[in-house]
């Protein structure tokens, strides 16, 4: 009987790793990113190279290399906590913000604006987002102890978003300014405008730690795709596989909101974009959608500065515009399929 | 975890590290390279500091304190006549979305910004090597005094700034010799049904222009906001618009146009003043006391109206 199952299971849990979509994903990035490094936006709109060369040096090593590492790092963040949450909870409309760690971000981001300590250093804000995404995971942890099942979690997600959202709106209500409550609203729609290296290095040091957590999760993701109870048999405890996942959301994807704010879509849809392509092995999938979120993240950058002239539009709003079409497409060329 | 995670994890690291070593030598040379480019300027003709603006508020107390030639940019807000009072003169300067790509491209001296907006752009502006100075949202006639004094002293046009501040204490004197005559009862109604405050620079004008403020003074407002409700229980002598992009639909204007408030606003005497007016603290903030204290005596002429009919009810 367990030779049977591990028969047929050894090629579930040793897929061959392919290297094919990297040859497609890795140009992709680099060239995002050249265009990220290339494109600029002045008052009359968007331009092309770094301008005279007496501000050449600031604009590419100030300005548009912090910004363009960021979005690599926050939407390489999104779309592998992405990756790694569907494949857990087994449900394809998982995305980071489940887990209350985006909302708990946003919510101690706020808190700070409240509170005034923004306008002190622009370290305060993320900071003060990192320890509110910290706070929702902690909260998770007690409501759902231990060793919870997923629904719990999911459920406990949830009721954490819940409070976090309503947290957050009792702080806009009570804002000491209204400009910095109109700062809020923007500021959690998300964007990459104006950060700089500070950001890059407040963020890293938290990202890097979560991938780490995230990765090592990915044996126990493949195995997950058989059953929490085959899964166990086979050596792998799902508790574990499940903190894994879950604390490197918190800390990789708690460091993104709290720099960038909540950029919301490349979570979700990133898993999906790959998958008629690479398979849904969580172990296959966790890499090259890291590239894919990067990439996704930094060509809507692009176009953000690639509109006409005026205030700059949120990252949020793009990456929606440019994920949510392609979604339904798959969504419904998937259910054609399967009507088929 | 896996070899292959590792690596991973591995390059990652590694990516990062190269790229932030690369991006720190550039935080040396950046402001370096500003600073460069603007000190052979300076040294050749003793000038005027140049200043940007990347705040409404702010882009409103450069026009009224710095020297013309000194003004290298200005918000785009600035030059949109809904939403400030110096539409006309800041349509004269580049106008600016508030990014710190556009404000190197400015080169300016100094920079002058909003306490609330744009934290990351200041930041960053800071570690670029630029004179950021914050201005908070005024909140007082003594704040406004106060910022022209702070904005006047770092684009070096003190003596101005101070020129400014004895020309707001004399108006701002003329107003207080006028009061006395006994106060008429008012309700300013704001888009999103929004009110006046105590204490706030909104009620320090009404009070200069010798009207009082019901919804503070009695209590009525929860947080600014009024309901229409609570309006129609205590009626005020004077209504006063503060109106704001009439013309634009919004949810917010919605509630200046409710059945309730129009048939209120019939009964009674009222007034309207442009929200640029109220938005930002600046010298011209006193122009909304002009306005309002005309609408007091029109106020007061319907009450000894209203007055002397009920005398002629009495006697007969």
């Amino acid at each position: 009987m367990s030779g049977a199952s591990a028969a047929a299971a050894g090629p579930v849990l040793e897929p061959r790793f392919s290297y094919a979509p990297f040859a497609l994903l890795v140009p992709l990035l680099i060239g995002a990113c050249a265009l990220s490094l290339l494109i600029g936006r002045t008052s009359s709109g968007p331009t092309i190279g770094f301008g005279d060369a007496a501000i050449a040096g600031p604009v590419l090593m100030e300005i548009r290399l912090p910004r363009t590492l960021l979005a690599l790092l926050v939407g390489g963040t999104l779309g592998l906590s992405g990756a790694a949450l569907q494949g857990l909870l087994r449900n394809p409309l998982a995305e980071p913000g489940l887990l209350g760690a985006s909302s708990g971000a946003a919510l101690g981001a706020v808190l700070v604006f409240y509170f005034g300590l923004a306008a002190a250093d622009s370290v305060v804000l993320p900071l003060g987002g990192v320890a509110g995404s910290m706070a929702a995971l902690g909260l998770l942890y007690s409501l759902a102890g231990r060793r919870a099942d997923l629904v719990t979690i999911v459920l406990a997600g949830i009721a954490i978003n819940a409070l976090a959202a309503a947290l957050t709106s009792l702080a806009l209500n009570f804002a000491p300014s209204p400009y910095a409550a109109l700062e809020i609203l923007f500021w959690m729609l998300g964007s990459l405008a104006d950060r700089s290296s500070v950001h890059v290095l407040l963020a890293a040091p938290l990202m890097l730690p979560g991938w780490v957590l995230i990765l090592a999760a990915a044996r126990g993701l493949d195995a997950l795709t058989l059953g929490e109870d085959t899964a166990a048999s086979l050596g792998f405890a799902p508790e574990r596989t499940q903190w894994l996942v879950i604390g490197g959301t918190a800390l990789s994807v708690g460091a993104a909101v709290a720099v960038t704010g909540v950029v919301g879509f490349v979570g979700l849809v990133v898993p999906h974009m790959l998958r008629p392509w690479i398979g849904h092995h969580p172990r296959r999938l966790l890499a090259p959608c890291f590239i894919a979120g990067a990439a996704l993240t930094l060509y809507a950058d692009v176009a953000i500065r690639l509109m006409p002239p005026g205030p700059e539009l949120k990252l949020g709003v793009v990456t929606a515009l440019i994920g949510a079409p392609f979604f339904l497409h798959l969504i419904l060329r998937h259910g054609r399929e399967h009507a088929a | 975890m896996t070899r292959r995670a590792a690596i991973l994890a591995g390059l990652a690291a590694g990516v990062l590290a190269a790229a932030v070593s690369v991006a720190q030598p550039g935080s040396e040379s950046g402001p370096s390279n500003t600073a460069a480019e603007r000190v052979p300027r300076a040294a050749s003709t003793p000038r005027l500091p140049t200043v940007a603006s990347i705040n409404l508020c702010t882009d409103q107390l450069v026009l009224h304190v710095a020297d013309p030639a000194q003004i290298v940019t200005l918000s785009w807000l600035a030059a949109d006549p809904d939403e400030s009072t110096l539409a006309e003169a800041a349509s004269r300067y580049p106008l600016n979305y508030g990014s710190a790509e556009e404000l190197l491209r400015y080169a300016p001296d100094v920079v002058i910004a909003g306490l609330y907006t744009n934290a990351f752009t200041r930041a960053l502006l800071r570690d670029l090597g630029f004179t950021v100075v914050d201005i908070a949202p005024a909140n007082s006639l003594e704040d406004i005094e106060a910022q022209l004094r702070q904005v006047a002293a770092a684009i070096g046009r003190s003596e101005h700034g101070e020129r400014l501040i004895r020309e707001m204490q004399a108006r701002i004197a003329g107003h207080r010799a006028r009061l006395g005559s006994s106060p008429v009862d008012t309700v300013v109604v704001r888009p999103g049904g929004f009110t006046v405050e105590a204490p706030s620079l909104a009620d320090e004008l009404l009070q200069l222009a010798n009207l009082r403020n019901l919804p503070a003074e009695r209590g009525l407002d929860r947080w600014g906001s009024l309901s229409i409700e609570t309006l129609l229980h205590h009626p005020p002598e004077l209504l006063v618009f503060a109106s704001y992009r009439d013309a634009d639909a919004s949810l917010a204007n919605a509630v200046l146009a409710h059945p309730a408030l129009e048939t209120l606003a019939e009964r009674v005497v009222t007034a309207s003043v442009p929200a640029a007016m109220w938005s930002c603290g600046l010298p011209n903030s006193l122009d909304v006391v002009a306005v309002l204290e005309e609408a007091a005596e029109k106020a007061r002429g319907a009450r000894t109206a209203t007055l002397s009919r009920a005398d002629e009810g009495a006697a007969r």
